[in-house]
């Protein structure tokens, strides 16, 4: 301790500020999208990392110097940004809102695919133009660029502010932000503040790609979803939407992890991050530079999930089907076909856990691979270290992913809409950090080895049909069990809750009792299928259960219709085939799924089946 | 379940291929990341094995019938690697299979292979307990139990280090290589006085450098690939770090020089390949990378290219039955390598002893012998 507070100790409050200061220049951008548009733009990452490579492009084959290359950039990314708009969002504006977040996820995985095929996946170097002169701080030292980061992070946040404050699209902006139909009323052009804000949060989103570039002269076509991870847990410690806040969040956001390094060690980091990002969501919800402490009233309420007609399916068909699927083993022997078909299965359980809180309680969760990953470790050290037999394993490791999982997200209860996801999306993130700390009873990076495979009465079921059985089973017991639970009382409740919390509260409804039931019985499905995937692949690891995985159940949840049960199923079935069926156009099959889903949510955004 | 039927009924259609005329080729089954994360590892990989087929297949293939790859891209995603196993186990033409790239991925498919007797090579697979996954498991991926003595003996040996401080990739392979070094090194008289694990997507290490520079060490050790490594050396100046670097030889790729610029001179690593190798096996191989890249090879694609040469060879000798293959591997003998001297496998555990190593320095903006080391075979 002592060492802290001498040299050391200034040396890591510099270099919180100097990584703070290049998470800040994403932030401010996310802020203003989401000031105006109240949604996470999840393609902003991407956007940056398109910034980067249109700066090296200018730098490696044009030869220009840095104020061109700034202005290429800008532009560019700002032509994107407004490409973004109008293709990807503007023809979404009159569905749900959670179609926009869709597309833009969608977008970003376009983007990223794009990049990658145009440049090779291999990390270029960017190298700075800027001179090499240094400043002696403390016992480190500071270079030209962190000052221009600086300047141009400090220097956009009062541009930005200078706009909103005190010019006509600025106010329009600002009207916009506060009440869309309201503003449009008044004669404000809402489509053209939206392009406006587009291209000035995207402008900014390439520079600092550009730059980030620069300083680490090093640029890649994955660069942007860590990046943008940060920007969204920065803005979210400022005040989602505060454009100042998203700065000072930042820097705090920065600092958190230096001094989080400085005390436990380089591997907890992100661990720092996200419980500061939780904390803050659970006692200061609307950030800690804003004066109100409540969320602001989100116009979210009842409109998160879009109110639609679901297709009905007649109990005969689904009877038919369901023995279709069971008898499929016995018709096809293709072990390859049978085992992504059982995949389909284990994501279907997820998605139906998923589905159930998001789409019927209106909790739209983000850290769903934490869920997974509690199931899938508690099963593979049971069976591992407690001898416990697989078949009792799985179902104990559904408990205690039950009970964790809703201890874990209590904290969200008490937020809404786009909260609850980045809450959840922090804890999920959480969950993975914590088992490659934990060394002691996870084993933290070197994974469970050995684990057991599927066995009943001792005999293990390793062939392709009950890799295939075992997962149907499990989806067969747990839309059963949620189609009762819907028809229930508690159904109506649940839905209640999501359409608007204070009527519900109004009528008697505990929401937290009924926030935790909900997430219990998710916990306890998701747990299944991360015990049966642990068991299935005999090795995990803290990357088996990654984020992408969160919002790939997610997406199978919103393509299949929010709160369907045989939605979820459906989207499962669709997402985890339709990468094995492009398998023949090799590096360009992931390109040729985003586009598929962004067309989906194009012109089916209330999901294949419809919300219920 | 018309979508389930149609998927299928076109993942059939899709395995089975269009027909080909001539013999046979002798089909070998790659599982790794094309797209996604690890992307560029698998573009390595790509390099390598192509110029490894224009090689067999330039000398009359196995046996007259071609050499071919069926790459299938897993995203390193345990999920699909899974489903590729059962893909590749279920077509009688392939014989072999290569990858995949992480742990999660290629552990996971392994009881796959093992059940169905399709050997599983791994190359780059260096988790211990990789080849435990059975007899049908195998790997010629650099074994860390010899590879970090050897760094050690660099580091302490021959560079003097007294009080080393590790950064490392919080990682199977960082974590065992940690480890492993901690213990060469305290063999050889060294104290290990910091030891930082950092996450696989970091790029900011000042803090964790101010870690490193406050427990005052006399030398540092880096155990990171080239992207995370040059990141280090570029920001070690930033906190007033001076002392020597040893990194493990993952750094050794064109791209740790390219993306390091000059914080990498002067950086000591040791790698089992080195273009400058006057053997003939590499000189040929280095000769026709360059000629058909126009860059020098780096670890990952050398690797590549040398398990197919090995894989091709082992089909040579002992044929292409896939229980040939395992039995090949277990006794083929002095197979010319890039990476090893001639590689010969412990049967028991399946993995190859002592690979070769040579002491470099980045000098002038490349890779030099070091002057006061020598190319020893280990």
């Amino acid at each position: 301790m002592g060492g802290l507070l001498s040299g050391a100790w200034i040396d890591h409050t510099v270099n919180g500020l100097i990584v703070g200061n290049i998470y800040a220049l994403l932030a401010v951008g996310l802020a203003l999208i989401f000031g105006v548009s109240h949604l996470i733009n999840f393609a902003h990452g991407s956007v940056y990392m398109v910034g980067a490579y249109i700066g090296w492009a200018c730098f490696r084959l044009l030869d220009a110097p840095l104020p061109v290359t700034l202005l290429a950039v800008a532009g560019g990314c700002a032509l994107l940004g407004v490409a973004i708009e109008r293709i990807g969002l503007r023809p979404l504006a009159g569905s749900a809102r959670i179609a926009p977040l869709l597309a833009t996820i969608g977008i970003g995985l376009v983007l990223d695919q794009l990049a990658q095929l145009a440049f090779t996946p291999d990390p270029r170097a960017l190298p700075s133009p800027l001179p090499d002169w240094r400043i002696q701080i403390g016992g480190g030292t500071i270079g030209a660029l962190d000052l221009l980061i600086a300047g141009v992070g400090v220097g956009s946040a009062a541009l930005l502010y200078g706009f909103l404050r005190f010019t006509k699209l600025g106010w329009a902006v600002r009207a916009t932000a506060l009440d869309r139909d309201a503003a449009q009323q008044c004669g404000v052009d809402v489509n053209a503040v939206n392009r406006a804000v587009y291209a000035i949060a995207s402008a900014l989103g390439g520079v600092s790609g550009l730059l980030v570039g620069m300083y680490y002269n090093a640029i890649d076509p994955y660069m942007g979803f860590q990046a943008g991870l940060k920007g969204i847990v920065a803005q979210l410690i400022g005040g989602m939407g505060n454009v100042p806040g998203a700065i000072a969040g930042s820097l705090l956001l920065g600092l958190t992890e230096s001094y989080g390094i400085a005390l436990f060690g380089t591997s907890y980091r992100n661990l720092f991050a996200f419980v500061v990002m939780v904390l803050v969501l659970a006692l200061r919800p609307n950030g800690l530079f804003s004066r109100a402490r409540q969320t602001p009233p989100e116009p979210l309420t009842g409109t998160f999930v879009a109110p639609s007609r679901p297709v009905r399916i007649p109990g005969w068909l689904l009877w038919a089907l369901g023995i279709a699927a069971a008898a499929l083993p016995l018709a096809v022997q293709n072990a390859y076909v049978l085992q992504t078909l059982g995949n389909a299965w284990l994501y279907a359980v997820l998605a139906l856990s998923l589905t159930l809180v998001a789409g019927t309680v209106g909790q739209i969760s983000l850290g769903h691979a934490g869920l997974l990953a509690i199931g899938g470790y508690a099963s593979a050290l049971l069976a591992l270290d407690a001898k416990l037999p697989v078949a009792l394993a799985v179902p104990a490791a559904g408990v205690v992913t039950a009970v964790l999982g809703t201890l874990l997200v209590s904290p969200a209860f008490r937020l809404r809409g786009h909260y609850v996801s980045v809450a959840t999306l922090g804890i999920g993130e959480i969950v993975a950090l914590v088992i490659l700390n934990w060394e002691s009873v996870t084993r933290g990076p070197i994974g469970v080895v050995g684990i057991p495979p599927l066995s009943a009465f001792g005999t293990p079921l390793l062939s392709a049909p009950w890799v295939y059985w075992i997962p149907l089973a499990a989806v067969a017991l747990v839309a059963q069990v949620q189609a009762r639970l819907l028809g229930s009382h508690l159904g109506r409740t649940l839905r209640a809750i999501r359409e608007d919390e204070v009527a519900a509260r109004a009528y008697g409804v505990g929401l937290d009792r009924y926030k935790g039931l909900a997430f219990g019985v998710a916990g306890f499905a998701a747990g299944i299928a991360g015990a049966l995937m642990a068991h299935v692949y005999s090795y995990i690891n803290h990357e088996t259960f990654h984020a992408p995985i969160s919002v790939l159940a997610l997406t199978m949840v919103i393509l299949g219709g929010l709160g369907n049960v045989a939605g979820a199923i459906l989207g499962a079935v669709a997402l985890v085939g339709l990468p094995e069926l492009f398998r023949a156009a090799a590096e360009y099959r992931m390109l040729i799924y985003g586009v598929t889903l962004l067309l989906l949510i194009r012109f089916r955004p209330q999901g294949l089946l419809g919300t219920v | 379940m018309v979508s389930v039927a149609r998927i299928a009924a076109l993942a059939v259609a899709l395995a089975a291929g269009p027909a080909l005329a001539g013999p046979d080729p002798a089909l070998v089954g790659v599982s790794g990341p094309l797209t996604g994360q690890h992307a560029q590892y698998g573009a390595q990989w790509q390099k390598g094995f192509e110029l490894a087929l224009d090689e067999v297949n330039g000398a009359g293939g196995i046996g007259g019938r071609p050499l071919k790859l069926q790459f299938e891209d897993s995203q390193s995603d345990p999920r699909q690697s899974v489903a590729i196993a059962r893909k590749f186990v279920a077509d009688p033409a392939i014989v072999v299979e290569l990858g995949d790239f992480s742990s999660a991925a290629s552990m996971a498919a392994s009881p796959v292979y093992q059940a169905a007797g399709l050997v599983q090579f791994g190359f780059t697979n260096s988790h211990p307990d990789f080849t435990k996954g059975g007899d049908f498991t195998w790997s010629n991926a650099p074994n860390q139990a010899d590879e970090m003595p050897v760094l050690a003996d660099y580091a302490v040996g021959a560079l003097g280090f007294k009080r080393v401080a590790v950064l490392y990739i919080n990682s199977d392979w960082g974590r065992t290589s940690k480890d492993l070094f901690a213990k060469a090194a305290t063999e050889r008289g060294a104290a290990v006085v910091a030891a930082e694990g950092y996450l696989a997507d970091e790029k900011d290490f000042r803090s964790a450098l101010v870690r490193v520079r406050d427990a005052a060490p006399d030398g540092i050790v880096l155990v990171s690939y080239y992207a995370d490594g040059a990141q280090i050396a570029r920001q070690l100046r930033s906190v007033g770090l001076k002392q020597p670097v040893v990194a493990a030889g993952s750094v050794y790729s064109p791209k740790f020089l390219e993306l390091g610029g000059e914080a990498v001179e002067g950086v000591h690593t040791t790698t089992p390949f080195f273009p400058d190798d006057p053997r003939p096996v590499v000189q040929r191989f280095v000769k026709s990378y360059t000629a058909k890249y126009g860059v020098q090879p780096d670890a990952y694609s050398s690797r590549a290219y040398d398990a197919l040469i090995l894989i091709a060879e082992v089909l040579k000798q002992y044929g292409t039955e896939r229980k040939a293959v395992r039995d090949g591997l277990a006794n083929i003998q002095d197979v010319p390598s890039v990476v090893y001297g001639t590689v010969r496998f412990d049967p028991q555990t399946r993995r190859v002893d002592k690979p070769l190593s040579t002491r470099l320095v980045v000098k002038d903006g490349r890779f030099a012998l070091w002057d006061g080391g020598k190319a020893a075979a280990n």
